[in-house]
């Protein structure tokens, strides 16, 4: 029997969890063309932070979760300059050999997937040596909503409404702000951008850490809800690539859309038939998305677009 | 190349006729140093059961097949498949499936075949799914990503009495025990190669033991990489790397890109078959961990050190970071993997093999030379 | 251009020979060097492989904890029969692959006289194949589903019979007759699943509906809804894992309020330590041992949880595996005094004889007054308790007594000594109601 305000909230929570799992790798990956597999361990850094941040320093919640995220950004930022760009160890290596020792990472795909692979398992059991196997966890707040004989935590919720809030703020820096036009441009056509007078290297780094943040914002926004300790980040990286694929290239709306096309198949199949069938659902629904949509959900539609305009 | 002091002359013709088969510009190797070393290492591994744990150094021979199947379709091919270990993992449940139901030595020897083609089977099915439907680059790599993920999750739950094939259970997440030991041949005239050791005595070293399958692995694996040496060096080799260099040009001067990628995703899937067939024969055991994602991510890792234009790469990398991985001990093993691969990565970005062979050519001939003999750069190859 | 390093080189003249000289053969053992034990009679030498990283880490850390305090308690007091222990660890990083490579390297390299490995069902049975070709001795520290009948295996722990078996009834009793199943998704669960079916039976209760999560899930909201659509008296809990975890929180925080049985948290993970309260009020767990359970040799002064954290001092928690682990050392150690020697096929018929540890022996039992291994079976009849978290999270003993391994000893007819196998029963074979 299904009952449409389970079916209605789970969809809003699965939503949730893909838009959020996969929007700082939509950044990363979707736009820079890095594959990161250490996008878990950048979800880590920020659930870790927020959770000591409360229990260590007694922050608020909310303060603490933005403190995630920032100390995940500062962490991109790093990242970006020590190993995807390779920015500082080119700089000492200038100085002492001479030459550059290390070629940017950017749009080698397969060498960026070993290199954060690397980083990723350096990260995992770097918090499991500093931290131990787990952390203890904070509570959820908000208390539950009740319907009938039903009952749904409020926090779930309010996740949903935070995720459309983030895809938003994220679609007005990259289109109303300055700092996303450079971004774009760079992005786009690096040497046109460059000879307009964009500081590119700087904008990769701010992008890269922008990117990393909301990854680090996702990690502190589940860090009530999911189990403290160094594996977490597992669990969030085959929505966030699955989502990132099935998105296609435009990052914010392609993100909405296979958050709630995907996320709408693994509701209700979860619902109806269990969570095993939810999850097979979602992945072959994202298998024949794939093999369809070879260019993702907003590809097709700027592929539509363009047939009208040449029918008219 | 090499030209060291006469020979006798008809003896070096049919040589070097016979090498020029295995040569080329998509492999590195060809001088006569070069095959020396080959002989003598491959003689190294054949006595080294005598000196080190040769039933671990089978294992890692084993998964450098693995490692080369990766190395054709994504080295030299260009199609990055993070879905090796799913024929690899078809292929060790196929024969783990059909060697249980017909646990007699032909039984088993079909069970081989078996194992072979549904590696080669489901390469073929999943390649024309995505290569006749256009889907290219990046998203390949995704889908044979989520294809890996469906098959662990799938197989994680197979744990029921209703999933079973005939006499053989899945068995879920504990996977599937009792798969009968390695026999091949037919009934009356068969040999078995696992648990049948060779006793040996060498005066001087002691007595030991030696493992006929062992030696199955390293003659497979002989065999593959020079089979494939002569493949990346034929015509349709260089189709092959064509099709990795520039897909829409090689299409252009009328190549059939799509079949050329279809064909050789499923020569890897039926290699990586074989690979699987060997491990589960070799652990008498297979369980889904073959389709987890850090299983999944060991071949490109394996391939990307190596250097991924070159198979012997693939086979050394295989062999130097199983090695690692299984011997380092304590909490920072894997803070010092994590960085090993890191500053590989970074440091050698086209791989450990070439850039090795680049030193070595240099240091032999002096950095002038070196262009004439060095790594295969398959650009200038098929641009001309 | 070569690949070998120059000192292989000079092997090959030193051993060409060695190929001519090969004769075929026949005899078992695995393939690659392996020379005779000769087991110096001064020390003797234990295998311990725990997850010390990876998905298990948090439970598996404990138990190489447990081991080497009682390995070194046992040093300390003069080893076994003047032997001291020497010890093989290393982390298999809940990696079946890994275990059974250090597996292999622990038997054939490293001649181990006794080996405890592995956390979860699936690493045991990775390994099994492979002790049992090599008879060797094998200690599986684990709480599990019960049914393995092999006769080198001792699976100490206790099985899913007797952990449902103490909970069950008692929560029939106190709430009502319906339940609800939610389990891991994979052989375990699937099995406890059963037993849960069985006991109902047993114990006239029914069961509403049962759910297998994958062990990768950690979203419970639909779980949750089904939940409370079959609105049971109590829910059976046998979740495994980091990511299932997540489910006592999510439960709390969505409101749904009803008491939980499980033979799988607090006692291994330690939820009601790790998460805020009250995610665990009301959840009654059926377990041999948790740090909690009061006995004088376990919480007692010098007991084992003091002896415990003066080794550890910054260890989390003292789980139920670990326990199993320490007094299975024990065992062992009675067993070898027992048959004068090392050596594992007499040591083997040593424990069979039927080891029993008692609180005159303390510190061995910190579970209860004694417990007793069936040599029959390989299993121990455990002193089991039920133990109750309430809104603090502080957990109080609610009923204990000494339940008996049944389904090998009396339903499936087990007996190693006479008749040795290496066999896993599963409910499914004897009861109706489990299919």
């Amino acid at each position: 029997m299904v009952n449409g305000i389970n079916l209605a909230l789970q969809f809003l929570d699965s939503f949730a969890f893909i838009v959020l799992a996969a929007a700082g790798l939509a950044i990363i990956f979707g736009i820079m063309g890095v594959i990161n597999l250490a996008h878990g361990e950048f979800i880590l850094i920020g659930a870790y932070t927020a959770t000591l941040a409360v229990t260590q320093l007694g922050l608020p919640l909310v303060v603490a979760m933005l403190v995630g995220g920032l100390v995940t950004g500062l962490f991109g930022i790093l990242t970006e300059r020590v190993i995807i760009s390779g920015a500082w160890p080119n700089y000492i290596s200038q100085q002492t050999l001479g030459r550059d020792i290390i070629e940017p990472l950017y749009d080698r795909l397969a060498d960026s997937m070993v290199a954060t692979f690397g980083l990723s398992l350096i990260l995992t059991q770097g918090a499991r040596i500093r931290f131990g196997n787990s952390i203890d966890q904070i509570a959820t707040p908000f208390g539950a909503i009740s319907y009938g004989e039903f009952s749904y935590s409020t926090y779930r919720i309010v996740l949903a409404g935070v995720s459309i809030g983030l895809l938003l703020a994220t679609y007005y820096l990259f289109t109303r702000t300055d700092f996303g036009m450079r971004a774009r441009a760079t992005i786009q056509d690096k040497e046109t951008a460059q000879a307009m007078g964009v500081n590119t290297d700087r904008m990769y780094m701010l992008t890269f850490g922008f990117g990393s943040a909301l990854a680090g914002l996702t990690g502190a926004l589940f860090a009530p809800v999911i189990t403290m300790q160094p594996t977490l980040g597992d669990q969030f990286l085959v929505e966030a690539f699955v989502a990132v694929v099935v998105g296609g290239p435009s990052v914010v709306l392609g993100t909405a859309l296979s958050g709630g096309v995907l996320g709408a198949i693994l509701a209700t199949f979860s619902n109806l038939y269990g969570t095993f069938i939810g999850r097979i659902a979602l992945l072959v629904a994202a298998l024949i998305a794939l093999r369809f949509l070879p260019d993702g959900i907003t590809g097709f539609i700027e592929q539509l677009r363009q047939r009208r305009q040449e029918s008219d | 190349m090499s030209t060291d002091s006469a020979t006798g002359e008809a003896n070096r013709s049919l040589a070097s006729r016979l090498r020029s088969r295995f040569e080329g510009p998509n492999t590195i190797g060809e001088s006569r140093g070069f095959w020396v070393g080959f002989v003598v290492a491959v003689a190294a591994l054949a006595v080294y059961p005598a000196f080190g744990d040769g039933s671990q150094l089978s294992l890692f021979m084993v998964l450098a097949l693995l490692g080369l199947s990766l190395s054709i379709v994504w080295g030299y091919s260009g199609v990055l498949s993070f879905g090796q270990v799913v024929f690899f993992g078809i292929g060790a449940y196929t024969f783990g499936v059909v060697s249980i139901n017909f646990a007699t030595p032909g039984g088993i020897t079909a069970a081989v075949v078996a194992g072979i083609a549904g590696g080669g089977v489901s390469a073929a099915i999943l390649g024309y799914f995505m290569f006749y439907g256009g889907v290219r680059d990046v998203y390949v790599t995704i889908i044979t990503l989520v294809s890996t993920i469906v098959m662990h999750t799938f197989m994680a739950q197979t744990a029921g009495s209703e999933w079973a094939i005939g006499e053989a259970a899945l068995g879920g997440f504990n996977g599937m025990p009792d798969i009968p030991v390695l026999t091949l041949g037919v009934e009356g005239a068969s040999y078995q190669f696992m648990y049948n050791p060779f006793p040996m005595r060498v005066i001087g070293i002691g007595s030991f033991e030696i493992s006929p399958f062992y030696y199955l692995v390293l003659l497979l694996l002989v065999g593959t990489y020079l089979g494939l040496r002569i493949l990346v060096n034929s015509d349709y080799g260089r189709v092959m790397v064509a099709v990795r260099e520039d897909e829409d040009r090689t299409e252009m001067f009328g190549y059939n890109v799509t079949r050329v990628k279809f064909v050789v995703f499923t020569l890897g899937g039926a290699l990586a078959g074989l690979s699987g067939v060997l491990y589960a024969a070799r652990n008498v055991y297979i369980d889904p961990t073959v389709f987890s994602l850090l299983f999944a991510t060991l071949p490109v890792i394996w391939v990307s050190i190596g250097g991924r234009k070159s198979l012997l790469g693939a086979v050394v990398a295989t062999l130097a970071v199983e090695y690692l991985r299984i011997s380092m001990a304590g909490e920072l093993a894997l803070v010092l993997l994590g960085t090993l691969l890191l500053v590989t990565i970074l440091v050698l970005p086209s791989g450990f093999v070439p850039w090795l062979h680049e030193q070595l050519v240099e240091t032999r001939l002096g950095p002038g030379e070196a262009g004439g003999a060095d790594a295969p750069d398959a650009s200038s190859e098929v641009s001309d | 251009m070569s690949r070998s390093p120059l000192s292989r080189r000079q092997f090959l003249g030193a051993s060409g020979a060695a190929l001519v000289t090969g004769l075929a053969g026949c005899s078992a053992g695995e393939g690659g060097t392996s020379t005779d034990t000769a087991s110096s009679t001064d020390t003797l030498k234990i295998g311990v492989l725990e997850d010390q990283s990876g998905n298990f880490a948090l439970v598996g850390d404990p138990k190489a904890k447990a081991s080497m305090l009682a390995i070194e308690e046992i040093n300390a007091n003069g080893g076994i029969d003047g032997k001291q222990i020497e010890t093989f660890q290393r982390d298999p990083q809940s990696d079946n692959q890994r275990y059974q490579e250090l597996t292999r390297t622990a038997i054939n390299e490293e001649n181990v006289d006794a080996l405890w490995a592995g956390y979860s069902s699936a690493t045991r049975e990775a390994i099994r194949p492979i002790i049992d070709r090599n008879e060797q001795l094998y200690f599986y520290t684990t709480q599990y589903e019960g049914g393995v009948c092999d006769e080198f295996t001792f699976a100490v722990g206790p099985t899913a019979r007797q952990q449902l078996g103490i909970v069950l009834p008692y929560l029939v009793e106190e709430f009502g007759p319906d339940i609800y199943t939610i389990a891991a998704d994979y052989n375990f669960g699937q099995l406890s699943a059963d037993w849960v079916k069985v006991l109902a039976n047993e114990n006239d209760a029914n069961v509403l509906g049962e759910e297998f999560i994958p062990l990768s899930e950690s979203s419970f909201g639909s779980t949750i809804n089904r939940i409370q659509e079959a609105d049971p008296d109590f829910v059976m809990s046998m979740l495994v894992g980091a990511n299932h975890t997540s489910f006592y929180e999510q439960k709390a925080s969505a409101g749904l309020d009803i008491p939980i049985g499980t033979s799988t948290a607090m006692a291994q993970g330690y939820e009601h330590r790790r998460l805020d309260a009250p995610a665990m009020a009301n959840i009654y767990a059926g377990v041999n041992y948790m740090e909690e359970v009061p006995t004088d040799s376990n919480t007692g002064d010098g007991g084992f949880v003091d002896r415990y954290f003066e080794m550890y001092p910054d260890a989390p928690y003292l789980n139920e595996e670990a326990e199993t682990n320490y007094f299975s050392t024990y065992m062992y150690k009675k067993a070898v005094e027992q048959a004068g020697t090392t050596e594992q096929p007499e040591v083997i018929d040593a424990l069979e004889s039927g080891i029993e540890l008692g609180t005159e022996e303390a510190p061995e039992v910190p579970e209860g007054e004694t417990i007793r291994l069936d040599g029959a079976t390989h299993h121990v009849d455990h002193h089991m308790w039920i133990m109750r978290a309430d809104d603090e999270h502080n957990v109080e003993a609610v009923e204990n007594r000494q339940i008996p391994e049944t389904f090998l000893s009396e339903t499936a007819g087990c007996n190693l000594p006479e008749n040795p196998e290496q066999t896993q029963y599963t409910p499914v074979d004897y009861y109706e109601e489990a299919e």
